[in-house]
């Protein structure tokens, strides 16, 4: 553990050195030999973001080190708590690139457009994207997906025979709800529990928790509340055994990542070569490796940093 | 301008007014957990802060343990206590036992120091004239250190209690009632009216609760007291 750890701070230190020497290269270098494409010299500093959540962090650390080893150099602003707070950061340019959940980060602005379909919710989401902060965009997005999952626990389950979330209209005033605060007037939330299983949350016994946090997971272990919403990659759901419901009615609209980008930054370096670089990243991360990323964070508590840097390794994108 | 407007109309819709998610309830239940923790604050602060501040002995051991205390943020209080508050009472662990823990770990600093400094900045010579006159221990203690004294510690009282009233905000994001669910869910549904609501009745209650204790103060702390004892907590605030 302590060899692994040594060896990812290793090797994160010579890709920083690596980016800092390609980066002093290029600019003593007195005939100005052009770093990238279009743009002379090293391409500008891009201030990378994410959201407060574990997932959130780590897409973000992941394409903030293949962004250095590649030449760039990254700032980072992880964390920066809700969706409203980074996607205004993102608009406003105080960060040059987040990853986004495209269905969520579609539900932000329009709460009407999301559907079951990554490449509708990507070109929606890219649509409207398109008039803000001067213009943002949508690069590839990943296989993998993380969407929101209402699971119980396994006792629970086998007591009233649940598998699917249509078999939880029946036993829902039996049971504590642990659903986000925003879930009442959500319509991925309340409204697709409402319209496709019949339940109104303004009725059910609700503890109010943010979804696919720790305390959440932990209320739902501690038998506090008995369903709760969390992401189906959340570590947390192999690691207690937890059953995920089967969405049958197929309210939860895709959520595959993909990393959102200003035009004001992408004018100022080689947009096909940027995109290129990040879309080849986020190919492959399919629903597996985010579970497992996950698990190396949340369960093994691992830092994002190392756990990034292993992934990009082993997947030759750094050295 | 809007914003204010939406506010104020949110605060006056009769609707809000009622029921489990209405202005009465979230008052009670965040004046609910704010007394007990007070109350259990005190009930732990005030003793000790008499004992080290009347004998002078543990002073030190005693009062940088408070100011760690101060140092702890309350939110990381609340998740450290969240499992093992969740593996005693499924019920109460998520919520209100942490938000408890925290609530009352932040009152015992302002209550422990305050009391402690209050009996120590007592005048020696009239604790002398006390002793001279032929009180005992337990007479100098409550029928001159404290009576002295008083206008300090309840100044920390109010400290406490005004900081409580205002952290108590962050029960809300364990799933926990009182004003910080407002705040906490505004935020969450992007609804600026509830959040501002939220933040405008923490924010009164906070003030409520210091000009309360002000009042308090002054009606408890006799007048010669209050003459003399205002040097001594000006220089302490």
């Amino acid at each position: 553990m302590r060899l692994n750890r040594a060896l990812a701070l290793g090797a994160s230190l010579l890709v920083l050195i690596g980016a800092c020497t390609t980066g002093g290269g290029s600019s003593s270098s007195p005939a100005g030999i052009p770093a990238s494409g279009t743009a002379a010299g090293p391409p500008p500093t891009i201030k990378v973001g994410s959201d407060g959540f574990y997932e959130s962090k780590l897409m973000a650390e992941i394409y903030a080190q293949v962004l250095e080893a590649n030449g760039y150099t990254v700032e980072r602003d992880l964390g920066l708590g809700t969706r409203k707070v980074s996607a205004s950061a993102l608009e406003s340019g105080q960060i040059d690139l987040k990853p986004e959940y495209i269905g969520s980060g579609l539900g932000y602005y329009d709460k009407t457009k999301t559907t079951a379909d990554p490449a509708t919710n990507a070109a929606a989401l890219q649509a409207i994207l398109a008039t803000k902060g001067g213009g943002i965009t949508v690069l590839g997005y990943t296989p993998g997906q993380d969407a929101n999952a209402f699971v119980v626990r396994a006792d629970t389950a086998a007591k009233y025979g649940l598998t699917k979330m249509s078999d939880l209209t029946a036993v829902a005033d039996k049971l504590v709800w642990g659903l986000p605060p925003e879930c009442s007037t959500g319509p991925l939330c309340g409204g697709a529990l409402k319209d496709s299983y019949g339940l109104d949350v303004t009725k059910l016994n609700v503890k109010p928790l943010a979804a696919c946090e720790a305390p959440i997971a932990e209320a739902l272990k501690a038998g506090t509340v008995d369903v709760a919403e969390l992401c189906s990659t959340q570590p947390a759901i192999a690691q207690f055994g937890f059953v995920s419901l089967i969405d049958d009615k197929h309210t939860q609209p895709a959520q595959n990542i993909a990393p959102l980008v200003r035009d004001d930054y992408l004018a100022k370096v080689d947009k096909v070569a940027f995109a290129k670089l990040l879309d080849a990243v986020s190919a492959k991360l399919t629903t597996d490796a985010l579970t497992k990323l996950g698990v190396e964070v949340a369960v093994n508590n691992k830092d994002v940093k190392d756990v990034a840097a292993a992934w990009l390794k082993e997947n030759g994108f750094i050295k | 301008m809007d914003l204010l407007r939406a506010t104020t109309g949110w605060l006056l819709d009769p609707s809000h007014l009622v029921g489990p998610d209405g202005i009465p309830t979230r008052l009670e239940q965040h004046v609910a957990i704010c007394v007990v923790s007070l109350f259990v604050a005190a009930a732990i602060a005030l003793p000790i802060g008499t004992f080290i501040g009347h004998t002078g002995r543990g002073a030190f051991a005693a009062i940088n343990l408070a100011n760690i205390g101060r140092a702890v943020p309350s939110y990381a209080v609340m998740v450290m206590v969240l499992p093992v508050a969740l593996s005693l009472s499924p019920k109460y662990g998520l919520d209100v036992i942490p938000t408890f823990t925290a609530m009352t770990l932040l009152a015992i600093p302002p209550i422990l120091v305050n009391t402690f400094a209050g009996l120590r900045q007592v005048d020696p010579d009239l604790v002398e004239a006390g002793r001279g006159m032929g009180m005992r221990e337990r007479q100098l203690l409550l029928r001159l250190e404290l009576p002295l004294a008083l206008p300090v510690v309840l100044g920390g009282v109010r400290t406490a209690a005004v900081q409580v009233v205002a952290t108590a905000t962050l029960g809300a994001e364990l799933g926990g009632g009182g004003l910080g669910r407002y705040i906490v869910d505004g935020i969450a549904r992007q609804e600026d009216d509830r959040l501002l609501t939220g933040v405008f009745l923490v924010a009164a209650l906070a003030l409520t609760t210091e000009a309360a204790f002000a009042v308090a103060s002054r009606v408890l702390t006799s007048a010669g007291v209050r003459r003399t004892a205002r040097a001594g907590l000006d220089t302490e605030r």
